[in-house]
């Protein structure tokens, strides 16, 4: 392995001067140390542990919006009781990531930045497509884990749990990119994977995401996935809601997806088509329909496509209380 | 003819494992934890190529790698490699980190064979490529017919046809495959993770050209091996030339990654099944026609275990018009190994499976058409008790009518495994101390099930002892050969053993101290009139005291959401039988292990190969699925102890009706087969024809 030094940064702008070009940040280390063992990415020069970052460990409850520090773990937001109240879609995401010990350690900005667990791409011996390669693997070989959609050759999907639902609930992920703060919705967040098969996310080298803004404008939130195991699995479809419910009708409702794309699953005609109405069977049902219409399923996750029908209508009608 | 005794204390009940202290705590020191003084790791260089030609192979940088103390190749030049993962050279050094860093730098000059195959059915084409050149994949099936097929069939009032499938299943114990070796001029010592002390031995032996007397192998505690831990190994064979090269002991332990390429697999099954039965009930016609691979070929490296693809049918039924029609089909991928009960949870899918599709088309209870044709007068006692208990007639309802979106079912199977008998030439001893301590030695080994502890509580029972004040030593080739823990075997074969000892040790202090009954409360007079001189009594195994087959039968509930496809387990309940029971309580752990791997096999394991490029594509835990704690349900176990039958091993069958079981609930709660195994949720979703075609590629 390359050898690399280690620093602890104290601040963000030591942080990322201390980066650079060639380093990386070591929070968790769940995915980067991963990455690392098996060889899927260039080794760094350095690697800067940012778990002394001051205040980014905190959850902030505000009146508009809650802030979390993107040194949050996993765990954390699972075991605020505040949480499971404001946004227990969040607390229920939060809850079905990996394992308590994983959970323990494992922080937001990590959760979101994570790059793909396509086979092919935790392959050592598999040149793909996000690796470089000419070809994606998965498009005529193993993809019963991969994405409905895609906007580019690659059908890697993005699995974190937390983007899935902060999608729903329209948070804001704010990056510090060049020496400022740059605000990104989760759609920005993740788009560049949709174009490009290199991308695993939007962030460039360099990039910090520091804190997640959540608005509170949706009082109702949830969050299913389904998985081959009952715990310690990945989800095969993840799906959240969110809305306000006034006398009964949605207001802002938002629905994502995860597992099914490169970018959590949005569809704002979906979302228009909810607002206003009241939640039934059949509303839900017409919901998850217009989601899901254009999914193009390859060889083996068709099955993706009912088992997410599935979870909209019910993530949906939890909305109801 | 010597005879159990009537009125046991220990026998039949409940022990707490004698070493549990040392597990729980960690001072358990198991082979992988071994640090002999100077050690080095070892680690192998292994093919990333399915199928290629090795012209050379330069160790030179790895050597020149600090901390690297020696490298070596497998093979001479060229080397055919036939599946991805095989080995081709391997290194000893002072650090993990030093190890990988040599295995990068180790130069490999090879001709890349783009023909090779690993899928089954594209292998048994005839255009396939050749696995072994010149030779076909598969050979000619072997037939085995009985009575008239041909004409029975006509006979039947309902006939079903399926096509049932299970997959390559990876052994995965949780302590990986490997050895602490030092080769010294004195000879060899192997500190192995293996099942069979003495195979190991004599496998090393033989490679190394050692006489048996100059290799030592011990085994003080292992993580599980479930016949794939036989023989020594291709990493055994390595760890002692890197020992040799560097002189120092080396430790090879293979990563979880290694685990999924080379140390043995359980083969896969495709089976067409036509089986018919008269207006009755009675099961008149079976044909079968199967092939499964074993990878490049069955059974590499058992060290005496099994490992083909062939599966016994129609498994435990007996049916009057029979044809197999059987062959193994070699792929470009690991060989198998005897996997726990072999061959065994195939068949069982495969025939229990066709059992219900048949009863459904006859309208009749799938316990009932068992009870109708499995002649077996020790399933149909487990049957019977198994209903009740579980409740059957109360919960039974026809395939498919469970009301709601989340559904539930129930099902059945059954077992025979017809091992679990002894090892007769299994030897032991015992020293007893003149200050009435006791030590048993016996060169077996304790693969994870109690062995020490079923030593322990026989030698308790016979002595007039406690457990606890009996020291037990096995997993030293120094001590007086056992056999290898393969088949259900050691504990039929060390507890006549253990018995033969204490008669014989009695019938000596009796001699030596003149005391009539030197056992319980005489126990430490007798022993003291030894003087200075321990008593040394060897024992060996002696027929009247163990028996074979073992049988079982299991019952599962399961909850089925037909939206989602997720099968949840929420009960599995075991009957089972094991001659007498030695201790009640390891007994039962090996059916709630036996059960839960099952488990694993019904709804998440599967090895899964690319065809492109060759290689296994989930050799880890993340995607390589097990049976987590969140998903094990309640498990209920009942047994049938029966002294009059002697000890049999419980181990194998515990584990071969549960995924036939589970597999037979979800029809039951959704009246659709899914016909191969695992039972994922996208299977289930198709099996309920929910499941949208491909969209046609629109390059």
């Amino acid at each position: 392995m390359k050898a690399f030094e280690y620093a602890t940064a104290l601040s963000t702008d030591s942080a990322r001067e201390l980066v650079a070009d060639h380093g990386a940040y070591l929070a968790g280390g769940n995915d980067l140390l991963g990455l690392l063992k098996d060889y899927l990415v260039p080794g760094p020069d350095i690697l800067v542990n940012i778990k002394s970052l001051p205040g980014l460990d905190k959850i902030e409850p505000g009146k508009k919006f809650w802030t979390i520090g993107s040194l949050v773990t996993v765990a954390q937001i699972e075991n605020d009781p505040e949480i499971g109240k404001v946004f227990p879609g969040l607390h229920d995401a939060a809850a079905e990531v990996a394992s308590p010990q994983i959970r323990n350690v494992a922080t937001v900005g990590g959760n979101l930045a994570q790059h793909s667990r396509c086979w092919y791409f935790r392959h050592r011996d598999t040149v793909c497509l996000k690796k470089g390669g000419d070809l994606c693997y998965a498009r005529d070989g193993e993809n019963r884990y991969h994405s409905l959609f895609t906007g580019n050759s690659c059908i890697s999907p993005v699995v974190s749990s937390l983007a899935t639902i902060f999608a729903s609930l329209d948070a804001t992920a704010i990056v510090l990119r060049d020496g400022k703060e740059t605000r990104m919705s989760m759609a920005e967040l993740y788009h560049r994977a949709w174009e490009n098969p290199l991308a695993h996310n939007s962030l460039d080298g360099g990039d910090l995401v520091l804190r997640v803004e959540i608005p509170t404008a949706r009082s109702r939130s949830s969050y299913l996935q389904v998985s081959d195991k009952h715990a310690f699995d990945w989800a095969l479809v993840s799906c959240a809601a969110a809305a306000e419910v006034v006398g009964g009708k949605l207001k802002s409702p938002r629905v994502a997806l995860g597992s099914i794309s490169p970018v959590p699953h949005q569809v704002e005609a979906a979302n228009s088509f909810l607002d206003g109405k009241t939640l039934d069977d059949a509303t839900a049902s017409q919901a998850a329909d217009m989601i899901l219409a254009g999914a193009t399923p390859l060889e083996h996750n068709g099955y993706k496509v009912p088992m997410a029908h599935a979870l909209i209508r019910r993530t949906l009608l939890r909305l109801k209380g | 003819m010597p005879s159990w005794p009537a009125n046991t204390k220990y026998i039949s009940q409940s022990t707490q494992r004698i070493d549990a202290p040392e597990k729980v705590t960690g001072r358990a020191r198991y082979s992988s934890d071994i640090q002999a003084d100077g050690w080095l790791y070892g680690m192998i260089l292994r093919s990333k190529w399915p199928a290629a030609k090795i012209l050379s192979v330069n160790l030179d940088k790895a050597l020149q790698i600090p901390g690297i103390k020696a490298a070596v190749t497998v093979k001479d030049f060229p080397q055919t490699i036939r599946f991805y993962g095989e080995e081709i050279a391997a290194v000893a050094g002072a650090s993990k980190q030093a190890c990988l860093d040599a295995l990068r730098a180790i130069e490999v000059q090879a001709e890349p064979r783009h023909e090779f195959v690993v899928r089954e059915g594209d292998a048994i084409k005839d255009n396939s490529p050749q696995v072994w050149e010149g030779t076909p994949n598969a050979p000619a099936p072997r037939v085995r017919e009985t009575g008239a097929v041909d004409t029975a069939f006509p006979e039947c009032a309902a006939v079903i046809e399926g096509f049932y499938s299970t997959p390559v299943q990876l052994h995965n114990p949780m302590e990986t495959h490997g050895n602490t070796i030092s080769w010294t001029d004195d000879g060899v010592t192997a500190w192995a993770s293996t099942q069979g002390i003495s195979s190991v031995r004599d496998g090393l032996a033989g490679a190394l050209k050692l006489d048996h007397s100059q290799v030592r192998v011990i085994t003080n505690y292992m993580g599980g091996g479930f016949g794939s831990k036989l023989g020594g190994g291709v990493e055994g064979l390595l760890a002692a030339r890197l020992s040799k090269e560097a002189k120092a002991p080396v430790r090879l332990m293979l990563t979880r990654f290694d685990e999924a390429l080379a140390v043995g697999n359980r083969p896969s099954s495709f089976q067409k099944i036509k089986i018919g039965a008269l207006a009755d009930g009675t099961l008149h016609a079976f044909e079968l026609e199967n092939y499964g691979t074993a990878g490049i070929g069955a059974g590499a490296d058992a060290g005496g275990g099994g490992g083909g693809a062939d599966i016994p049918a129609p498994y435990i039924y007996k049916v009057p018009n029979t044809r197999v029609k059987q062959t193994a089909v070699a792929v470009n991928a690991g060989s198998s190994r005897a996997f726990r009960a072999p061959s065994h949870p195939p068949a069982s899918f495969g025939m229990e499976s066709a059992m219900d599709d048949l009863a459904a088309k006859l309208g009749m209870d799938p316990l009932e058409f068992r009870l109708k044709n499995d002649s077996n007068e020790i399933r149909q006692r487990e049957y019977n008790i198994g209903a009740e208990k579980f409740g059957w007639n109360e919960k039974y309802r026809k395939p498919g009518s469970s009301p709601g979106v989340v559904k539930t079912g129930i099902g059945c199977a059954g077992a025979g495994w017809p091992a679990g008998g002894p090892s007769r030439r299994t030897q032991g001893e015992a020293q007893i101390n003149p200050d009435g301590s006791v030590e048993f030695r016996l060169g077996v080994q304790d693969i994870g099930t109690g062995t020490k502890t079923v030593i322990a509580v026989v030698a308790a029972e016979m002595l007039g002892l406690k457990p606890e004040q009996i020291t037990v030593k096995v997993g030293d080739t120094n001590f007086p050969p056992g056999p290898a823990s393969g088949g259900s075997t050691t504990c039929a074969s060390i507890s006549p053993t253990v018995y033969d000892i204490c008669d014989k040790a009695l019938q000596q202090l009796q001699t030596q101290s003149g005391i009539a009954d030197a056992r319980g409360d005489n126990w430490f007079a007798a022993c003291k009139k030894l003087g200075v001189t321990p008593l040394v009594v060897p024992g060996n195994w002696i027929d009247g005291l163990s028996n074979r087959p073992a049988y079982g039968v299991q019952f599962a509930e399961v909850e089925v959401d037909t939206e989602t496809g997720l099968v949840t387990v929420k009960k599995v309940l075991g009957v089972h039988d094991c001659g007498l029971i030695i201790d009640k309580l390891t007994t039962e752990s090996q059916i709630n292990g036996g059960i839960i791997m099952g488990m694993g096999y019904a709804l998440y394991e599967e090895r899964v190969m690319d065809d492109l490029s060759g290689v296994v594509l989930n050799p880890n835990f993340e995607t390589y699925k097990l049976s987590g704690i969140g998903d094990v349900p309640e498990i209920e176990i009942v047994l049938l102890n029966m002294p009059e039958r002697g000890v049999i091993g419980i181990g194998e069958p515990a584990t071969v009706p549960t995924a036939a079981a589970i597999g037979n609930a979800v029809f039951n709660a959704i009246g659709a087969r899914v016909p191969s195994l695992p039972i994922t949720p996208a299977k289930v979703l198709a099996a309920l024809g929910k499941v949208p075609p491909p969209t046609v590629s629109q390059t």
